[in-house]
């Protein structure tokens, strides 16, 4: 093993360990970060990127078809009037969640390992919300009155039913869709000037440039940029909340039982951010062997992300038992009902398959070796939100498919179409991801720099470096 | 006591003085404690339910700030945080006082029959206590009782005990090593047990209602409470014998986490209102229907404007966390506000008409309160104010917000 | 004169001001410090990244970001809150769900998201308007040094119509306090 990557793996309770392996200089941070965007395209981008495009491409035959028919080409049926699509939805927003945890929740918190990963994250962010977002469009049917759902004043004289989670949904996906895109792109400003003043060429000079605004790193607008950072950090965080909150209440609202409980909307949060650092670990492995940030990305970093992993499953665990224990506990034999339907009825294959992926699979995690190997973490991240997905599919589906009329159960199988749009969502997915890697810093370069020893301004260049506080405490 | 040099601090410069207010804790606090056991003794036999209710009301709010400090402990080691060891060990104190829970409890197991409807005989006979019998019994409830007090006191006491093993030194990193990696296995225990803790002696007071975040909602009460006990008493030590060793950036940093989980308790408790509001089914609406009708709807409006409005915008900004003066009015309130949370859970069993603070409950508070305060001066007095063999601890006290 | 948005409006004169370089942001801390407890006014820093207490050395007032944002999202909010009353109290009422036509907790998830909104609007604008952005052409721009203000250098700008800047004397200043290079830059 190099040596860097044992430091790396070291984990002492008297020292804050480097971050950034190598000891890099600032101007080798920016060149590590540059020069992929810089030379010609790889060859491996083009095996991610084209089979991303071929799944869009699929994702528009599919939706264009569903616009043309009609919902009748899904799955759907009465009493299953939603199935995957509002799994896709709920699956993609939760996935997003992550990406403002690490930006603006570890913010606050202090954690300058977020540094390393937070671009990617809040770029994941952005595009599971566009994935997310799409879901709720197409599956009202009537796509072409989808206005309705906005207060635009209307010659029929309505308004849309404020009331509604349904709507709730519109204006906090919407909110979120923004908000994370002008954090992104605030949190992008710097490194855009960073590249804008490496081009070699015009047309890189300028498009950079223009997306630049003129930043030059003058100190006055640091400080309101510093101010506007930590302010849309501390939105941010009741917005993440909120948001898979009141996504959570489009089920929670309801008297149906496993989906009237009032744990959801915390327990989808906690879920949200599981499923997040799953797909950002799985998107965190390619990239940095792929750029070669190993150094930048580190085994600690992979330590960190899988210990929030571990907790946030055991949130999504104390929740399972929660519900378990209060089925039983209320008496309520429909409650009860639901929850033994979901265990040992038709779709105990899926509820099982969710408890594994999301109770017993992350229990690895306790190992700190676990938490360190690659190979692990790519495979538990997909296993982690296979299970998330299959939590939302059981959530919704096992409480529709046998309600309180014993005449109308039914069973939900999924179509062609179904499948094309799930699928097709990764088209989209990765096809912006891949895009992203491609043309913009994927890393936070002015952010990592300032975690960097020599970034403190009462750093000692020469001095011995050790121990808590020892920079500031000697200033 | 100005400024002492940041590398070392030995145990002796950091101990309570005799003549400071807080090291006065014990004695007040024995006084009080005395005063009210004494009183509302004498009051019980006119009103044993009244006395029961009064009790577990009063005992729920201590045992909540002490729940919540063990919480801040564990969360501290198993995140490493480099802010807080210059105020762990007054979290430490307030843990510390976990085992006398376990004797204040007493006077709840003897009102068990007056608290509880499922205590009761007549529960035999209704459909709905009979199905809840296997849980909701009164030894298995005993036995949950013993586990709960055995599993805090022993994290409270394996806790306390490894951070003041650092204080003479040559204890090395091993127990700060041991303490992290027990803290999150640790925090597991705890939620469960607090949660579990919460269904029993709190929501099983209303035996035919249930709520799902219902633990999740104890636990954001009393991890707010418990950061204003924090601030109240990490002030007077900021002006005091820890002046400059705990400084304004601790308190800025205490006031910040008091802001943040006013928020939070604020969401849970919003959330687990307005979905039984919405969903309006009469099993689960009963909790509210009670608290929404009579006396109790002013208390209720109270708490939304109290508990969450007023100290948001109070701890919004940067300047009142930065005033030791303020931050102190601020804790005092959140903590008045807690108090009112726990009694709008606990009495309307007592008072369905609206909320009575009478000489009963005074006396339960003081019985209990008293008690309390009793045991973390005791535990104050006795040992380093600062963990001054924490490896963390340089990091700590040269802590600056930005 | 109102200027075009995206260009600096400054006084004409032969140079903007002048430029000192530093290698590290000790340099730059302790060259802040000097070059404000010399009375310059009309004076800034570029740094490839925010230095942690470089406000401070440069003597600067906390920004006023968090009210523009505060009322901002108190804004967004009562209008939130203002659009659901008005239009199921007043404009269209209808009994939903059994509940009474003012049903103030339904009304809770759109206020604060709508607040929010507003709130981050508020951020980033407010934070594009108090540092003039964009302003994609500017003096500084024309120095090839400062092309490394992005990457890994550290600088100082003193503008010429600061009182106390003098060519010769502001320029012999920012070499003594430690710089690699000061140089003049052309205000075109």
């Amino acid at each position: 093993m190099p040596p860097s990557d044992a430091v790396a793996l070291d984990n002492p309770v008297d020292r804050r360990p480097e971050l950034i392996l190598r000891s890099p200089t600032f101007a080798a941070i920016t060149d590590a970060v540059a020069e992929p965007l810089e030379k010609p395209t790889p060859i491996g981008w083009w095996f991610f990127f084209l089979p991303a495009v071929g799944l869009l491409g699929l994702l528009g035959v599919a939706v264009s078809w569903l616009f043309w028919e009609g919902i009748g080409i899904w799955g759907l049926n009465v009493p299953v009037g939603w199935a995957w699509d509002i799994t896709n939805f709920v699956f993609w927003v939760g996935i997003g969640h992550a990406g403002t945890l690490i930006s603006a929740i570890l913010f606050l918190l202090r954690q300058r390992w977020r540094t390393s990963i937070n671009r990617a994250a809040e770029a994941m962010t952005i595009f599971a919300v566009m994935c997310a977002l799409l879901f709720p469009g197409i599956h009202v049917g009537r796509v072409w009155v989808a206005y309705w759902m906005f207060p635009l004043p209307n010659q029929m004289g309505t308004w849309p039913n404020f009331r509604s989670p349904l709507l709730w949904d519109v204006f906090a996906v919407s909110v979120y869709g923004t908000v994370s895109a002008l954090f992104w792109y605030v949190g992008l400003i710097p490194d855009l000037a960073t590249m804008r003043d490496r081009s070699k060429t015009t047309v890189r000079r300028l498009v950079y440039g223009l997306f630049a605004l003129g930043w030059r790193g003058s100190n006055r607008h640091w400080q309101h940029y510093e101010s506007a950072y930590l302010l849309l950090a501390a939105m941010s965080t009741p917005l993440v909340l909120s948001v898979h909150s009141i996504v959570s209440m489009d089920f929670a609202v309801s008297q149906l039982p496993g989906w009237h409980t009032t744990i959801f909307p915390p327990y989808f949060v906690a879920g949200a951010i599981f499923s997040g650092f799953a797909m950002v670990i799985t998107l965190m492995v390619i990239c940095r062997t792929a750029f070669k940030l190993e150094h930048i990305i580190t085994l600690r970093h992979f330590d960190y992300m899988a210990k929030v992993i571990l907790l946030t499953g055991s949130m999504v665990g104390y929740a399972y038992g929660m519900e378990f224990f209060t089925a039983w506990y209320s008496g309520n034999p429909y409650e009860m009902f639901t929850f033994t339907n979901r265990a040992l009825g038709p779709y105990a294959w899926a509820y099982w398959t969710m408890v594994s992926c999301n109770v017993f699979f992350p229990q690895v995690f306790w190992f700190r070796k676990a938490r360190t190997s690659i190979p692990i973490l790519f495979v538990m991240s997909i296993l982690v939100n296979i299970g998330m997905w299959f939590e939302r599919f059981v959530i919704i589906v096992t409480s529709l498919h046998r309600g309180f009329l014993p005449s109308s159960w039914g069973y939900f199988t999924p179509t062609i179409w179904d499948v094309s749009c799930l699928l097709g969502s990764f088209g989209l997915f990765f096809t912006m991801f891949c895009l992203f890697v491609r043309f913009v810093p994927m890393v936070a370069t002015a952010e990592v720099k300032t975690v960097l020893p020599q970034a403190d301004p009462h750093h000692v260049p020469k001095g011995a470096h050790a121990g808590f506080g020892a920079g500031q405490a000697e200033a | 006591m100005s400024h002492i040099p940041a590398t070392t601090l030995r145990p002796e410069q950091v101990t309570l003085p005799a003549r400071h207010l807080l090291a006065r804790l014990p004695v007040i606090g024995l006084v009080l404690a005395i005063a009210g056991l004494g009183l509302g003794l004498s009051l019980r036999a006119a009103n044993p339910r009244a006395f029961a209710f009064a009790w577990l009301n009063a005992y729920l709010f201590g045992l909540t700030l002490a729940l919540g400090s063990m919480f801040f402990i564990l969360i501290q080691h198993a995140t490493q945080a480099g802010w807080s060891v210059a105020v762990r060990r007054i979290a430490e104190a307030v843990a510390g006082a976990m085992p006398i829970f376990a004797v204040l409890f007493l006077p709840v197991l003897f009102g068990m029959g007056d608290l509880f409807p499922w205590a009761r005989p007549e529960a035999a006979n209704e459909p709905l206590m009979k199905w809840k019998a296997p849980y909701l019994n009164t030894q298995f409830f005993l036995v949950r009782a013993a586990v709960y007090f055995v599993v805090w006191s022993g994290l409270a006491i394996y806790y306390a005990r490894a951070s003041r093993s650092q204080d003479q030194g040559g204890a090395g990193t091993a127990p700060s090593l041991s303490m992290r990696r027990f803290a999150p296995p640790a925090i597991l225990l705890l939620a469960i047990t607090q949660t579990f803790a919460s269904i029993d002696w709190a929501m099983s007071l209303s035996p035919t209602w249930y709520s799902t975040v219902f633990g999740v909602y104890f636990f954001a009460g009393s991890f707010v409470g418990f950061f204003g006990l924090l601030a109240l008493l990490v002030i007077p030590l900021e002006r005091g014998p820890l002046h400059g060793i705990v400084t304004i950036e601790h308190l800025h940093d205490v006031g910040k986490h008091l802001f943040a989980f006013t928020c939070f308790w604020a969401y849970i408790g919003f959330c687990q209102f307005f979905l039984i509001w919405y969903g309006n089914i009469p099993e689960e609406t009963a909790f509210y229907q009670a608290r929404l009708h009579g006396g109790w709807r002013a208390v209720s409006a109270l708490l939304a404007v109290g508990h969450f409005i007023v100290p948001f915008f109070y701890l919004m900004g940067r300047t009142v966390k930065r005033k030791p003066r303020l931050l102190a009015i601020g804790a005092v309130w959140v903590l008045l506000m807690h108090l009112l949370d726990i009694a709008w859970i606990v009495l309307p069993g007592s008072h369905p008409e609206g909320l009575r603070i009478g000489l009963l409950e005074i006396a339960a508070y003081l019985a209990v309160i008293g008690s309390f305060l009793a045991a973390v001066g005791w535990n104050l007095r006795r040992q380093a104010l600062v963990p001054v063999g924490d490896p963390r601890l340089r990091e700590s006290l040269a802590f600056e917000i930005s | 004169m109102p200027s075009l948005p995206m260009v600096a409006n400054l006084p004409k004169g032969p140079h903007y001001g002048a430029l000192a370089e530093f290698a590290t942001p000790h340099e730059l801390y302790v060259a802040c410090e000097k070059v404000r407890d010399a009375g310059y006014t009309r004076w800034d820093a570029h740094t490839p990244f925010p230095v942690h207490g470089l406000d401070r050395a440069m003597g600067m007032r906390r920004s006023p970001m968090p009210f523009i944002v505060l009322g901002m999202a108190l804004i967004g909010a009562a209008g939130g809150f203002a659009l659901q009353y008005w239009v199921h109290s007043i404009e269209y009422p209808l009994t939903i769900s059994g509940k009474p036509t003012f049903a103030w907790p339904a009304y809770v998830p759109i206020t604060f998201e709508l607040g929010i909104l507003f709130g981050a609007l508020g951020a980033v604008f407010g934070m594009f308007g108090l540092n003039q952005l964009p302003m994609h052409w500017h003096p500084l721009f024309n120095s090839s040094p400062f092309e490394k203000v992005t990457d890994d250098r550290f600088f100082i700008s003193i503008e010429s119509w600061d009182p106390k800047f003098d060519a010769e004397r502001t320029r012999q200043f920012l070499q003594g306090l430690g710089s690699r290079r000061v140089e003049l830059v052309a205000s075109e």
